[in-house]
């Protein structure tokens, strides 16, 4: 239905529980209030409103967190989270942060946060939390890169970056395990990181570096036409095709409308994607995101192209529904994620 | 795999261990108890109690509501946050930043025993078919029965409503809490996004923002005089209630100036200066050349060293200079209109005069003595205001009013009009919005703007039911009382003619949908929806006031509807000998002084 700036929230409160609710409300209402409809962005009071947390080389939970610079001259910041290492100090010095965790062969989890491309950082306090759980989930050294963001960064910057950081992990020694030393790579990303990992997943394939899996939680994907999904659910569940429209126009180059390929994938001006050596792919898709039938699309695409796919379908999930571990959504996607990560580690 | 980490067996690896800054939920953890602090959320960066949630998502919800919009969005990054991970305190400053009243925040005592969070499916029913007014044009086609179901569902809400109202009048607090209990409920039943829903919950809001005042916040009462603009201006965009005034005023102004050389139009409340492009313009058009057109404007005071009232009338004379209009603006910064004083006006001699009053006379009125009203009591401060009117010997006092009586001395009364009464202005924003054709059919627009006037009405709303004495403000009173009072104090109508009713009619088609009806009564206009009349105009001169005036000349200077944004340029200061456009403030304080301390601007007022 028409009028994507409806107050119409009696859907959502439904679907989730109340503190979820909240959460996803405010982040809502606060992102509102960023995006200028001139197209700028209030990046300053975005700044100010996102929570974020430190890094914490101190095990919580068995978790440390550090932040590096990829690369000496790059300004590319990513928080490294990683079991913490078996030392006897209470804090591990520095040197023990770049020791493999372990011998036998274990994931790393490249991860690349969600935001639409323009919202949250790797230090931002949800996706600390999630990449502390993927770390104990599979015993995975999980790389969160700070990419940069739009409107102040457009395409290809975010994907240049995510190349960036994993040409950089691919060749830390520290990260290779097993008895044949191999780096064990998993991209993986929510909404806007979603669609980085696929990008850097078709850099690498190209590149011939070899990725074990892509996790894509309800990535983000677009095009030109309107699908039945989003005029149904417009509005419906915290989303809005107005707001998606508004990040698109924000990332996407000047000019450029939103069958570009780096929105669709699959579209008119896709590059094909037969015969690439394009890795297996894990795919969650909420049933109440109104872009799913984007993203269903893509799964769809990378099944003809002869790549493996295997697609989870949430139907009464929204999203963010993997920011606050209390829906059975949460813990049946968390377990999906740690199979896929165990069953190709190896 | 490493044994050197813990590897997760299915159990979730996070316990509550005791690390400060995480408390990580465990699976067990579904939701703390009373008064912790959700651990979930505080997961996530954000400390809120556990029994604040529901308060938070209200909040957030009445947020979304109110900033809507691009000058909202503005104004709220304008806003200074703090401590963003303290949502409750954010919402609720954000709200009073925005929204106009923090009343409409359910106190925590109240907590609802209904699900707020319902799942209203029902179409919407409209108060107005329960006062057997037409059914509303914009109602999709639904069986009957169910059409049944939900008009009864609003009966029992109404009805649920005014018996609350009821107890709290009588000062039953305990049944009146109880009640407001099943009023949630019942409002549970109906959809609250739009018609009975929608305004029963604020009035649900109010009654019980009336049984629980809230202890005085930090923040004082309601919003600040800038959001008040704001407010305020959605409202004019949305419908044409302001509009309408506007024209209408100013046509009677008009007429009343013909014939004199220089003139002066007392603004009662300048807002953002919107009635005054047109009338500019206009009086430049006129045959025989524009006059020397004087312009005073009372507003609130500004806070923070800014002078709202100057930058308005900066603005106007930049457009009285583009259309040669000679153009002088004095800016008076009152609290309470009852503080303005005449001499503030320096009316010159000789000079004719206009007074212009829209929605302001009724705030200078009191507590009614007795239910037929018998205004020979005590002196208010609208007889005060009246007689320094009528004592400026205005060529026309323009007045527009709510066409309501929201000043019964009975509570139950005035709660059950105003119930009535917003009920339908809420249902012309909506109506009005969906069948006009507005500027090219922006619809999103449409919606957006009509969501911060709802909160401009709610505004007023609330004003009626938390409020008394002083507070109280919106005292809203019918034509006719404001016929007698208006007479009693020595003025005499000067009719609104049917060129006046040709122009409000031919703006109604313009720029707004069906459902709209001028009429004309008495010599006055009303605007209402649906044969509910919402609004009058009304215009006035003083009985003596000196008729050096040429008769009244029945041509009409058609006014051309100034668009109605007001462009926030830049404050350009144009200098010329030939624009007096020198402006000082006058500032009159709170309390019985007449002391008035200039605010130093620098500028004089000197005079052709």
């Amino acid at each position: 239905m028409a009028g994507s700036n409806e107050v119409n929230a009696n859907e959502s409160k439904m679907a989730v529980p109340l503190n979820t609710w909240v959460l996803i409300s405010n982040f809502k209402l606060a992102y509102n209030m960023l995006r200028r409809p001139d197209g700028t962005f209030d990046r300053h009071l975005a700044e100010f409103l996102d929570r974020k947390v430190p890094a914490n080389a101190t095990p919580v939970n068995g978790v440390i967190s550090f932040d590096v610079l990829i690369g000496r001259t790059s300004k590319l910041l990513s928080r490294i989270y990683r079991p913490a290492p078996s030392t006897s100090a209470a804090v591990p010095l520095l040197a023990d942060l770049y020791q493999p965790p372990s011998a036998d062969p274990f994931p790393v989890i490249i991860f690349f946060h969600g935001g639409s491309f323009a919202h949250s950082s790797s230090n931002s306090a949800i996706y600390d939390s999630l990449c502390r759980r993927f770390v104990s989930l599979c015993g995975a050294v999980v790389v969160s890169v700070n990419y940069r963001r739009s409107p102040e960064y457009k395409y290809p910057c975010a994907y240049d970056d995510g190349w960036a950081a994993l040409k950089w992990a691919s060749g830390e020694p520290w990260l290779q395990s097993g008895k044949d030393a191999k780096f064990r790579v998993f991209l993986a990303g929510d909404s806007s990181g979603g669609n980085i990992a696929h990008h850097v997943a078709v850099r690498a394939a190209e590149s011939g570096i070899e990725v074990s899996g892509n996790i894509l939680l309800n990535p983000m994907f677009g095009g030109n036409c309107r699908t039945e999904s989003e005029k149904r659910l417009d509005g419906k569940y915290f989303v809005t095709i107005r707001d998606r429209d508004w990040y698109w126009k924000a990332y996407l180059p000047e000019g450029a409308d939103r069958d570009h390929p780096a929105c669709n994938p699959f579209g008119p001006n896709a590059a094909k994607l037969d015969g690439l050596p394009f890795t297996k792919s894990l795919i969650i898709v909420a049933g109440l995101d109104l872009v799913q039938d984007w993203q269903l699309a893509y799964a769809e695409g990378l099944k003809k192209a002869g790549h493996s796919v295997k697609l989870v379908y949430r139907e009464q999930a929204t999203i963010g529904f993997y920011l606050l571990p209390n829906t059975d959504h949460f813990y049946q996607v968390m377990d999906e994620i740690k199979n896929f990560v165990m069953a190709n580690v190896q | 795999m490493s044994s050197s980490f813990r590897s997760d067996m299915g159990t979730d690896p996070y316990d509550s261990v005791g690390d400060d800054r995480w408390i990580i939920a465990s699976a067990s953890d579904r939701g703390s108890s009373r008064g912790e602090i959700d651990s979930l959320l505080h997961g996530a960066g954000y400390r809120v109690r556990s029994t604040d949630l529901r308060h938070v998502a209200i909040g957030l919800e009445q947020l979304e509501s109110t900033m809507v919009g691009h000058q909202c969005v503005a104004s709220s990054a304008e806003a200074i946050h703090y401590n963003p991970s303290d949502l409750t305190a954010w919402v609720d400053s954000m709200l009073s930043e925005l929204a106009p009243d923090p009343h409409l925040l359910r106190h925590p005592q109240s907590t609802a025993t209904a699900n707020t969070w319902a799942d209203p499916t029902q179409q919407r029913p409209s108060l107005h078919r329960l006062e057997n007014h037409h059914q509303h044009r914009n109602v999709p086609a639904v069986s009957l029965q169910s059409m049944d179901e939900e008009e009864d569902a609003a009966i029992r809400l109404v009805h649920l409503l005014v018996s609350c109202a009821d107890s709290v009048q009588r000062g039953d607090s305990e049944m009146a809490g109880s009640l407001l209990d099943q009023t949630r409920l019942a409002l549970a039943r109906v959809n609250t996004g739009f018609g009975i829903g929608k305004v029963a919950g604020y009035f649900v809001d109010a009654l019980c923002r009336r049984l629980y005042p809230p202890p005085p916040s930090a923040t004082g009462g309601g919003g600040s005089a800038a959001n008040l603009e704001i407010l305020y201006h959605h409202f004019y965009e949305a419908c044409p209630y302001i509009k309408f005034a506007h024209f209408t005023a100013n046509q009677a102004i008009l007429e009343a100036f013909q014939g004199h050389d220089r003139v002066h139009v007392v603004d009662f409340n300048l807002m953002h200066g919107l009635q005054w492009p047109a009338l500019i313009q206009a009086l430049a058009l006129r045959p025989g050349g524009p006059p020397l057109l004087r312009l005073t404007g009372i507003g609130a005071p500004s806070p923070d060293g800014r002078d709202a009232l100057r930058e308005v009338g900066l603005r106007l004379a930049e457009l009285a200079r583009s259309v040669q209009v000679r153009f002088a603006f004095r800016g008076v910064a009152a609290t309470r209109l009852e503080h303005v004083r005449p001499w503030m006006f320096q009316v010159a001699p000789g000079e004719a005069v206009a007074v212009n009053t829209v929605l302001q006379l009724h705030r200078l009125l009191g507590d009614r003595a007795s239910p037929e009203g018998s205004d020979a009591a005590a002196a208010e401060p609208i007889d005060t205001v009246l007689e320094w009117i009528v004592g400026l010997k205005p060529k026309i006092v323009t007045v527009v009013e709510q066409e309501a009586d929201h000043n019964k001395p009975s509570f139950l009364d005035r709660f059950t009009e105003a119930l009535f009464y917003y009920s339908t202005m809420f249902d012309s924003l909506e109506g009005g919005r969906v069948g006009g054709s507005h500027r090219g059919g922006q619809q999103q627009q449409q919606t957006v703007v009509a969501a911060v006037a709802e909160a401009y009405l709610q505004r007023e709303m609330c004003n009626i039911v938390c409020f008394e004495g002083a507070a109280r403000v919106e005292r809203h009173e019918p034509l006719a009382r404001w016929r007698d009072r208006l007479g009693r104090a020595g003025l005499r109508a000067v009719h609104l003619g049917s060129n006046a009713f040709k122009q409000a009619s031919m703006l109604l088609t313009l720029f707004s949908g069906e459902g709209y009806c001028v009429e004309e009564v008495a010599g006055c206009l009303t605007l209402g929806w649906h044969s509910r009349p919402l609004i009058s105009a009304s215009a006035w001169r003083a009985d003596d006031a000196d008729d050096a005036s040429p008769p009244r000349d029945h041509q009409t200077l058609v006014l051309q509807d100034h668009s109605s944004s007001i462009t926030s340029g830049s404050n350009n200061v144009v200098d010329g000998d030939d624009h007096l456009h020198q402006h000082s403030v006058m500032r009159s304080h709170m309390g019985s002084s007449d002391r008035i301390n200039d605010t130093g601007s620098g500028s004089s007022c000197s005079r052709v």
